[in-house]
C-alpha cells in the first residue's frame, strides 16, 4: 500500500536500510539503531513522506523462535497528509537493548516508550522520563519478555513508611 | 468574641489587607486518585499546585493492567476475544471486531467474510459507539454537577445493553465476535427492537443537548478549557474525537474504510478550537450520525450465514460434532490447538470509540499468538493530560480528565 | 582452492542419492525411504504404521505418493529413495488419496474423543484435520467391537479405537523379543488381540501406548488421570539403572504424572522399560520437607551448624574413622562437591561407594541392566586412580568397629542387619537424603535434598556418556539440592567453597576429571506445554 514509502527510504538510505517486507498490507523497514534518527526524521519531515502522526511502538521478543537478534523494536508511523502508513523495525542484541529514542522527533511516542521499557526492559536513549509506567518501581523484571514465567512471584515490597 | 480581623493572617487593621505584597506561599504536592471518583478506573495524578492552578502534573496509569499481552500469548485466537471485551469496557463489541479482523488479516480471510456477518459487526459496533459516547459525555457532565444529564444518558445506555444482552447473553463481557464472523445470527425481533430503541433515544439526545449546550454554566467550564492545537495533537498521536475536536478530519472509517462502512452516508464532525467543549459537541454529533449509520445498516442487511464456511477456521455445527467422528475431531482440535494462522505479522486498525483502536498481531504458525500488542487510543490520549493541565485550576482537572474518555481498562490493558 | 571461473557442481557424497521431492532437490544417504528423505524438506507425509524405530508394514497406505514413471500411487514409507526419483507428495492423486485412506480409517472410528486419553496427543486427529477436514458421508451405524478388554497388566485395549497399524505388534515383536500380540479376522471386524496363550506382560509393553496413534492401548498406570493437553514436558533421564534412558517427565502442579521415553539414538533409541517408567512414583513418597536433628524437624542453619560440629569434633578426634559414602544414585556434581572435600581438604582414607545392590536377574540385552544405579560411572571417574570401597567393606569396618563417623549421600543404602546394627552404634551419622528410608531413618542429622526430577545435573551412564537432567518442578519444602548442601557443610566447617550456580561446579569439574572433557552443559530446558508442541504419537 505504501511501496513508494519504502522506495524512498532505499533511495534515502541506501545500504543503510537492511531489510524490506511487505506483507498483508503492512510496508515495514529494517534499519539499524545507528541510521533510526536520521531516517525518523527524513520520514517526517520530507514533504513527500510527511509522518507526522506517531501510532506505536512496541517489541518483539524474538527468544522463542529461536531467532537473533532477540529484540526487534517496532515503531509504526502513519501521515495524515498523504494517508500512508509505514513500520520501522531496529533489532538489538540481548546484551545490549538501547536505541535512540524518538519521543524528541514525535511527543506521541513518549509513553508508549517507557511502556516498551516497562515490559521488556529496553532502554530509550534520550527519553526525558524513562520510568516505569504500568508496574510499581519494585518490580523485579521486564515481565513480557519470553523467559518470563506467567506465574512467576514478585518479592514482597517493605513499607518503610508503615513502622 | 475575638476580632475576626484579628485572625486572619495576623493582620490587626482592616487597611492592612489592601496591601499589594503577594501572600507568600509555596507549591504544594497533591495526590489525586487513584480511588477518586473523578478518576474514571483509577488513575492517579500526583500534582503540584500553586494555590488552586496546577504547575506540573504527573499522571500515573498501571493501577488496572491485567496482564492482557501476557494472557494472549499464552490462550488460543479464540480464547483471547473475552480478553479483549475487558478492554474497553464500554464499547465491547469494537474491540472484538478489531482482534478478529486482525486475525483474518493474518489468514488472508478480510474479503471471504460473509456480507451478513460484516452488517452485523456493523451494528453491534455502532450500538457499541452510541454506548461509549453516552456514557463518557454522562459521567464527565455528573461530574460538573449535571446529575439529570447523566442520568438521562445512562437510562439510554440501558436500553441497548438489554438488547445486546438478548443478543450475546451479557450486558458488558460479549464475546459475540468470532475469526470468520460472528458467534450466531440477530434475534429474530432485533431490527424492530434497535429501531424502537433508536426512536426513543433521539428525543434523549434533544433533551441532554438541551440541558447542557446552551447553558452558560456548562460553557464556562468546558470553553477554552485543556485546548490542543491541530499539530500539537497530531504529533502526539491523539485520535478519534479529541483530534476531531482539533480540526483535523481523521476517521479510519472514512480514510482507511473497513468492513463495509464504504457503503454508509455518514458526515464526520470536526471542531475548531479543540477544547472540552468541542470534544462534548463532537461526540453528540457522532451520536446522531451512528443512528444514521444504524438505520442505513438495518436497511441493507442481507440474508446468509453469519460465519464463514472454511473448515480450517469455523467450528462445525453441534448435530455433526455429537454424530460423527469426523466432526467431533474437527471440533476438538479447534479448541484445543486454536485456529492455526500461518506464520507473520499485520496492524490491523479500527475505528474505536475513543480513536484508532489497533491490534499488532505476531504469529508463529500455531494456534496461539506470538505477540498481540492493542494501540490503545486512552492510553495515548492520557499521555498528553498533563500538557493540557498546565496552568488550569485544579476544578479544570475533571473535564479535561473526562472528555478524553480515558476508559481504564483500554488504557492499562 | 582452483581459481577458474567455470563453476563445477560439486559432486555428490559417496553413498547418497539425489532425488526430486515436489521440485526441490533433496539428497539422502542410500537406503532411505521417499518418506524420510520428505522429512528432511520440512514436508510431514502422514503416516500411520510407519515407525522409523520398527520395521516397515505398509500396510495403513496412508503414506501414498506418486512417483514418476509408476502407474499407481507408492507407499512412501517402503520406497527407497533412488537417485533421479520424482516425488510428487501434493499433487490431485495423492491428495485424493489421502483424504480417501482417511475417510476409510474414520469410517468405524467411534466417537470416543471427550473420554480418550489419547486425546490431544492423537495421531488420527492431528492427521485428519491437517489433510482431510471433510465431513462425514457415513448413514449406516458402526460396526461395535469390545471397549475394555484387559492385555495384561500393564494395558488395556479399546479395540473399536485400534486403526490396525500394527504398531504394538512390532513393538513387542522387535524391541521386546516376544511375540505376544496378534491380529485376528478380517476386514471390518479385524480386531488387536493377544497371541494364543500369551498375555502382554513383556517388561517393555508400555511402549505399546507410546507408539498406538489412537488411544486403544492405555496405560492402567496412567488412563483417566490427567487430560494430555495439560501437562508441561521437561527433558531429563532415568536413575532406574546405569542404562541411563533419556525421557520426559509429564508434569503439572509441581507434580510428575508419567515420564515417555525421549528419542536418543545412542541410548535408548525410541524405547525404556515398564520399570523406568514407574520411577516418578517414588517422587512423593515420604519425602523429607527440611532437615531434621534427632529425628525433629529443624532449620537450615541448626541443621547445619549440628553436623558441622558434630563432623569436626569427630575428625579432630580421629581423621581415621570418619568416613564418607559417596553415591552412584546421585549427580556427577554432587559426588564431585562430596569427593574433593573427603579427599582433598579433610584427607580422609575411608571412602566408600554406596547405592543399589546389583541385580543381574534384570538385565536383558535391550535395554535393562544389572546396575540399578544410574551414575556408577560417573562416580568412578570422579575418584579416578583413587578406589573406592564399595558397600562390602563398608559393611566390614562397620562391623569391625573401625568407623566412629560417617557422612552419607543418599539414603539407597542397603546394609546387612549387622552392619545395620552397627550403623546404630556410631557416634555421629550425617546423612543426605531425600526419603526417609533405610539408614536416613535414626540418623543424628539428616539434610533434605531435591530428587533426581528436581534436580539441574549431569549423570554418567554405563557407555560413559554425561547426560544433562533438567528440574521439572521444585523440591517439596525446604529441601535443597545435594551439591549446595554440600557447599553449606563445607562451608560451616571452614573449608573454602563457593560457586554461584550448578554450572559452576560442572565447569569445574570438566577440567578435573578426564573423562568428562567432551561433556557439555547445554540449555537450560523450560517446561513446554505439551497442549501447543505438536501431537505425540
Amino acid at each position: 500500500m505504501s511501496a513508494k514509502v519504502l522506495e524512498a527510504l532505499k533511495k534515502k538510505l541506501g545500504d543503510k536500510l537492511l531489510a524490506t517486507e511487505s506483507a498483508h498490507t503492512d510496508d515495514t523497514a529494517v534499519i539499524d539503531r545507528a541510521t533510526l534518527v536520521d531516517a525518523a526524521t527524513f520520514l517526517r519531515d520530507d514533504p513527500e513522506m510527511a509522518f507526522d502522526a506517531p501510532v506505536f511502538v512496541t517489541c518483539i521478543d524474538r527468544l522463542d523462535l529461536g531467532l537473533e537478534p532477540r529484540f526487534e523494536v517496532c515503531f509504526q508511523l502513519r501521515s495524515t497528509v498523504h494517508r500512508h502508513r509505514v513500520r520501522l523495525k531496529v533489532p538489538l542484541q540481548e546484551k545490549d537493548p538501547v536505541l535512540p529514542s524518538l519521543t524528541p522527533l514525535w511527543p506521541g511516542f513518549n509513553w508508549q516508550e517507557r511502556e516498551t521499557f516497562d515490559m521488556y526492559g529496553i532502554q530509550f536513549d534520550g527519553h526525558p522520563d524513562l520510568r516505569r509506567i504500568y508496574l510499581y518501581e519494585e518490580f523485579v523484571g521486564y515481565p513480557l519478555r519470553k523467559d518470563y514465567p506467567k506465574d512467576k512471584r514478585q518479592p514482597l515490597v517493605r513499607r518503610d513508611d508503615l513502622d | 468574641m475575638a476580632d475576626t480581623k484579628t485572625l486572619v493572617l495576623g493582620h490587626k487593621n482592616a487597611e492592612d489587607f489592601d496591601r499589594d505584597e503577594p501572600i507568600p506561599n509555596e507549591l504544594m504536592t497533591i495526590n489525586m486518585g487513584p480511588s477518586h471518583p473523578a478518576m474514571h478506573g483509577t488513575v492517579r495524578i500526583v500534582l503540584t499546585v500553586d494555590g488552586e492552578r496546577v504547575e506540573a502534573a504527573d499522571v500515573q496509569p498501571g493501577y488496572l493492567h491485567r496482564c492482557f499481552e501476557k494472557e494472549a500469548e499464552y490462550a488460543t485466537y479464540t480464547q483471547i476475544f473475552p480478553y479483549t471485551d475487558r478492554l474497553n469496557y464500554v464499547s465491547p463489541m469494537l474491540n472484538n471486531v478489531g482482534f478478529a479482523m486482525a486475525v483474518e488479516k493474518l489468514l488472508d480471510l478480510t474479503d471471504q467474510i460473509p456480507e451478513r456477518a460484516e452488517y452485523i459487526r456493523v451494528l453491534v459496533g455502532e450500538i457499541s459507539r452510541i454506548t461509549d459516547h453516552l456514557t463518557c459525555v454522562g459521567a464527565s457532565v455528573m461530574e460538573l454537577g449535571a446529575f439529570t444529564a447523566f442520568l438521562y444518558a445512562l437510562k439510554a445506555r440501558e436500553w441497548f445493553y438489554e438488547l445486546l444482552e438478548e443478543l450475546s447473553g451479557a450486558r458488558l463481557t460479549h464475546a459475540y465476535v468470532r475469526v470468520g464472523g460472528v458467534v450466531k445470527d440477530l434475534t429474530p425481533d432485533f431490527k424492530e427492537r434497535l429501531s424502537h430503541i433508536l426512536d426513543k433515544l433521539e428525543p434523549v439526545i434533544v433533551e441532554m443537548e438541551g440541558l447542557l449546550t446552551e447553558n452558560k454554566v456548562f460553557y464556562d467550564r468546558m470553553v477554552d478549557v485543556g485546548p490542543f492545537t491541530a499539530e500539537d495533537a497530531i504529533a502526539h498521536g491523539l485520535t478519534g474525537p479529541v483530534l476531531r475536536a482539533c480540526g483535523v478530519d481523521y476517521d479510519v472509517r472514512k480514510d482507511f474504510p473497513y468492513s463495509v462502512y464504504d457503503r454508509f452516508e455518514f458526515d464526520v464532525p470536526v471542531g475548531t478550537r479543540g477544547d472540552c467543549y468541542d470534544r462534548y459537541l463532537v461526540r453528540v454529533f457522532e451520536l446522531r450520525q451512528s443512528i444514521r449509520i444504524l438505520r442505513q445498516a438495518m436497511q441493507q442487511i442481507p440474508e446468509g450465514p453469519v460465519v464463514i464456511d472454511d473448515p480450517r477456521v469455523a467450528l462445525p455445527q453441534k448435530k455433526s460434532t455429537y454424530n460423527t467422528i469426523e466432526a467431533m475431531i474437527r471440533h476438538f482440535k479447534h479448541i484445543m490447538d486454536g485456529i492455526r494462522v500461518p506464520a507473520g505479522e499485520a496492524y490491523t486498525f479500527i475505528e474505536g470509540g475513543n480513536g484508532e483502536l489497533g491490534f499488532f498481531i505476531k504469529s508463529d504458525g500455531s494456534g496461539r499468538p506470538y505477540k498481540c500488542y492493542v494501540r490503545s487510543p486512552s492510553f495515548v490520549q492520557l499521555s498528553s493530560v498533563s500538557k493540557t493541565m498546565h496552568g488550569h485550576l485544579i476544578s479544570d482537572i475533571v473535564p479535561i480528565f473526562g472528555m478524553i474518555n480515558m476508559i481504564g481498562g483500554e488504557c492499562d490493558k | 582452492m582452483s581459481d577458474d571461473t567455470t563453476t563445477q557442481a560439486e559432486a555428490p557424497p559417496p553413498n547418497t542419492v539425489t532425488l526430486t521431492i515436489d521440485g526441490q532437490q533433496v539428497t539422502v544417504p542410500k537406503g532411505t525411504n521417499v518418506l524420510e528423505a520428505a522429512k528432511t524438506l520440512g514436508n510431514d507425509i502422514s503416516a500411520f504404521c510407519y515407525h522409523p524405530g520398527l520395521s516397515i508394514a505398509a500396510c495403513c497406505r496412508q503414506c501414498l505418493v506418486s512417483i514418476e514413471k509408476n502407474p499407481k500411487l507408492q507407499p512412501s514409507c517402503q520406497t527407497t529413495a533412488a537417485d533421479g526419483m520424482v516425488v510428487e507428495t501434493k499433487d490431485e492423486r495423492s491428495s485424493t488419496a489421502r483424504k480417501q485412506m482417511l475417510e476409510f480409517t474414520l469410517v468405524n472410528h467411534p466417537i470416543d474423543c471427550p473420554i480418550c486419553d489419547k486425546a490431544g496427543e492423537c495421531t488420527l486427529q492431528r492427521l485428519y484435520f491437517d489433510n482431510d477436514n471433510q465431513a462425514s458421508r457415513v448413514d449406516v451405524p458402526k460396526v461395535h467391537k469390545r471397549k475394555v478388554v484387559d492385555l495384561g497388566p500393564t494395558i488395556v485395549l479399546d479395540q473399536e479405537r485400534c486403526i490396525l497399524c500394527t504398531r504394538c505388534i512390532r513393538v513387542c515383536d522387535e524391541v521386546a523379543g516376544q511375540h505376544q500380540l496378534e491380529m485376528a479376522n478380517r476386514g471390518n471386524h479385524e480386531e488387536l488381540g493377544t497371541a494364543p496363550g500369551a498375555v502382554l506382560d513383556n517388561p517393555y509393553s508400555m511402549n505399546t501406548v507410546d507408539v498406538c496413534p489412537v488411544g486403544a492401548l492405555t496405560a492402567k498406570d496412567f488412563r483417566f488421570k490427567l487430560r494430555a493437553w495439560e501437562l508441561y514436558m521437561t527433558p531429563s533421564v532415568c536413575t532406574g539403572c546405569a542404562t541411563g534412558c533419556n525421557v520426559e517427565i509429564h508434569h503439572q502442579n509441581g507434580r510428575a504424572w508419567r515420564l515417555v521415553p525421549r528419542h536418543n539414538p545412542d541410548v535408548n533409541n525410541y524405547w525404556m522399560c515398564d520399570e523406568g517408567r514407574y520411577s516418578y512414583h517414588d517422587l512423593r513418597h515420604q519425602r523429607l520437607a527440611g532437615p531434621e536433628v534427632d529425628g525433629l524437624p529443624s532449620g537450615w542453619d541448626q541443621a547445619i551448624a549440628t553436623a558441622a560440629e558434630k563432623l569436626s569434633a569427630a575428625l579432630s578426634k580421629e581423621r581415621g574413622s570418619v568416613g564418607v559414602v559417596l553415591s552412584s544414585q546421585h549427580t556427577n556434581e554432587a559426588n564431585y562437591l562430596l569427593a574433593k572435600l573427603a579427599n582433598d581438604m579433610w584427607q580422609l582414607e575411608n571412602i566408600y561407594l554406596g547405592g543399589k545392590r546389583p541385580m543381574p536377574e534384570r538385565a536383558d540385552d535391550i535395554l535393562r541392566d544389572a546396575d540399578t544405579n544410574p551414575n556408577t560411572a560417573g562416580v568412578k571417574a570422579i575418584l579416578g586412580d583413587r578406589a573406592a570401597e564399595g558397600i562390602a567393606a563398608l559393611e566390614a569396618d562397620l562391623i569391625g568397629g573401625e568407623l566412629s563417623a560417617l557422612l552419607v549421600l543418599g539414603q539407597d543404602l542397603t546394609l546387612s542387619p549387622e552392619a545395620a546394627e552397627a550403623v546404630d552404634r556410631l557416634d555421629t551419622l550425617v546423612v543426605i537424603a531425600d526419603r526417609e528410608v533405610r539408614i536416613a531413618k535414626g540418623a543424628d542429622v539428616v539434610l533434605a535434598n531435591a530428587a533426581w526430577a528436581e534436580l539441574d545435573g549431569t549423570m554418567t551412564n554405563r557407555q560413559g556418556r554425561v547426560q544433562r537432567l533438567h528440574p521439572a518442578f521444585p523440591p517439596p519444602g525446604q529441601a535443597l539440592p545435594a551439591w549446595e548442601i554440600i557447599v553449606r557443610l563445607a562451608r560451616a566447617m571452614s573449608a573454602a567453597m563457593s560457586y554461584d550456580d550448578v554450572n559452576a561446579v560442572f565447569t569445574e569439574m570438566k577440567g578435573k576429571v578426564p573423562e568428562f572433557a567432551d561433556a557439555e552443559w547445554g540449555r537450560a530446558a523450560r517446561p513446554i506445554q505439551l497442549r501447543f508442541a505438536n501431537s505425540r504419537g
